[in-house]
């Protein structure tokens, strides 16, 4: 290949580059002056693209509202616990799979396990509203999120801890045995630290899927319980959305998952590719 | 790279102290860690996919769920699910929004990566333009389907008028984005555009954790980079691009939270996919019987893309584990 035709194509190539970065970030510059124009500048015949007025005030306002208040309180309740619950379950079953059942029996196991994430929701979700609906707290509450939210999560977590305690040496932790350590010693005290920065990955995956779920929080819950993905659309004035509350509110709520990947992008994308590729 | 010839890592007098697994903990106690989860997970997804196995061979609705009146009617269910156009229409989209979602999502986010890794050449700006195009998939998909529906409106909507602005639109021509003939396309665009960046994301880093001796040796017998992308590093991302591909087609095929907010399955039936339609029979009309075998054949599809590719993911790891 000629030296100038290596250079059109690498050229091309960067063009390409370029305009899918304009591709991705145009919807995002678009969020953004929209959050902070006033409602009578977004509803213009021709919209703009560099906004006349600027209204900060749009931010102030949805945290005057106290139905915004109560959505971000209600996701970091539903996401935190279900974390919380995902992570531990996941974190002792995860151990067990990688250290003592490595057998043909365990090894089917965890793939039993992982294959449940994969299943289209569609069968769990409808008998789970009726199931709910028969006890005394109803579809309508932290309980019932909390507890679907690991029909996801669950697997990942467990599936994810048993890859990264694979990893950590287990002549670490013999070294304990023979000193005398206990079993449940040598586990949190060697391996555990070993596995952290792993674990604190697997917690922000987990949060971040529970955060951003719409389609069970959607179809369940609603009136007492409305997570932010839900509340989102409701912001309406008769029938005219008020589209810069909208925006403005999603570029508030997508800050916590954007810091957690920008602090541990290497091991997120372990997880994201259930531990094939490095990072 | 023979391992079992070295000496191994311990030394003997160790070896001959080492307590055997087994005794360290009682044997019940490792089933019992596992045997938590495995009831959760027993109760919260078998438990429901046998209730709605049982209630696709039944005329169940809201009323007969409640007072336990619901009689057996075969294979009805499914016949009836077969034989409405309204199902055969979804499954049609269904393959237009897997082959041009999750392909789409996949090619381009192999080149993207590849161009990136190979072309940018500082790194701290390769990290911070990967950031920047991973951004979309930090968002909820409910939230995508909530902007894009506000850029892709008809009259005042950001996508035509920068089409007009950059002059590939007359002025006075709108494209009606949500409407019964572009609707999937738009669904298909927002995905896209969210999605992509997975791929990206696990290409890019298997590229990085590449050996880096191997494409010095390429280079250094002569290989011109178009050989070196065809003969070494496509080939050994292989495994890693399939990977992406079955992680994003599972995902575009079971979840609909964009359909949902976007179109909710419309203009006129035109971007319904088949959950969609089992969640709107069985939440919204409660017609329980028919949602339940909607929910059935989606299942099966399911289970053998899954068995399938769960085979796959335990060849893979375990020649990862060998080499």
């Amino acid at each position: 290949m000629s030296e100038t035709s290596a250079r059109l194509i690498r050229i091309l190539l960067l063009a390409f580059l370029g305009v899918w970065l304009f591709f991705t970030l145009f919807p995002f510059y678009f969020q953004l002056i929209t959050s902070l124009k006033p409602v009578a500048e977004i509803n213009r015949m021709v919209p703009t693209f560099w906004p006349e007025v600027l209204v900060p005030g749009n931010y102030a306002g949805i945290f005057a509202d106290p139905g915004s208040l109560k959505a971000l309180q209600d996701s970091l309740v539903v996401a935190l616990a279900n974390t919380a619950l995902s992570l531990f379950l996941g974190t002792l079953a995860g151990y067990a799979l990688a250290r003592y059942l490595k057998g043909p029996v365990g090894e089917n196991l965890s793939f039993w396990i992982l294959s449940n994430r994969m299943f289209p929701p569609v069968a769990v979700l409808i008998p789970m509203f009726f199931l709910f609906d028969n006890t005394p707290w109803g579809t309508d509450s932290y309980f019932s999120l909390i507890v679907l939210y690991l029909v996801f999560n669950l697997p990942l977590a467990t599936w994810l801890m048993m890859v990264f305690f694979r990893d950590a040496p287990v002549e670490l932790e013999e070294a304990a045995y023979v000193d005398g350590w206990k079993p449940f010693q040598a586990f949190s005290r060697i391996t555990l630290p070993l596995v952290l920065p792993g674990m604190i990955s697997v917690a922000m995956l987990c949060f971040i899927f529970a955060w951003n779920e719409y389609l069970f929080a959607n179809l369940l819950t609603g009136t007492n319980v409305k997570t932010f993905p839900v509340h989102i659309p409701t912001f309406t004035q008769g029938s005219q959305t008020l589209w810069n509350l909208v925006m403005a509110f999603s570029l508030v709520a997508m800050l916590p998952p954007v810091v957690m990947f920008i602090l541990l992008r290497r091991y997120m994308v372990r997880g994201l590719s259930l531990g094939v590729v490095k990072g | 790279m023979k391992q079992e010839t070295t000496t191994p890592a311990v030394p003997e007098w160790f070896e001959a102290r080492r307590k055997p697994r087994a005794r360290i903990v009682a044997r019940w106690v490792p089933w019992v860690m596992v045997g938590i989860p495995v009831l959760v997970l027993l109760a919260i997804v078998v438990y429901p996919t046998v209730w709605m196995a049982y209630h696709a061979f039944h005329d169940t609705n809201m009323m007969g769920l409640f007072t336990g009146r619901y009689a057996y009617v075969g294979w009805q269910n499914f016949a009836n699910v077969l034989s409405d156009p309204r199902f055969h229409n979804s499954v049609v989209n269904l393959v237009w929004y897997l082959t041009f979602g999750a392909t789409l999502e996949v090619l381009l986010g192999t080149a993207l990566a590849l161009i990136l890794y190979e072309l940018v050449p500082r790194p701290g700006l390769r990290v911070v333009l990967l950031v920047a195009m991973v951004l979309p998939m930090m968002l909820p998909p409910s939230i995508v389907g909530v902007l894009w529906k506000f850029l892709l409106q008809a009259n005042n909507g950001a996508v035509n008028h920068l089409l007009i602005n950059l002059g590939l639109m007359a002025p006075t021509e709108r494209i009606d984005w949500l409407g019964v003939d572009l609707s999937l396309t738009s669904l298909i665009i927002a995905d896209v555009w969210q999605w992509t960046a997975l791929p990206l994301l696990i290409v890019y880093s298997g590229r990085v954790s590449l050996p880096p001796a191997v494409f010095e040796a390429a280079r250094v017998d002569g290989a011109s980079r178009f050989t070196v992308l065809r003969r070494l590093t496509l080939p050994m991302l292989k495994e890693i691009i399939a990977i992406a591909f079955i992680l994003r087609f599972m995902d575009a095929y079971k979840f609909v939270d964009k359909v949902y907010v976007m179109t909710s399955g419309g203009p006129a039936q035109s971007s319904e996919l088949p959950v969609f339609i089992a969640f709107q029979k069985g939440i919204r009309e409660f017609q329980i019987g028919e949602a339940a075998a909607y929910a059935w054949l989606i299942f099966v599809v399911a289970a053998v893309i899954i068995t399938l590719f769960l085979q796959y993911l335990k060849r893979v790891l375990k020649a990862q584990a060998f080499a």
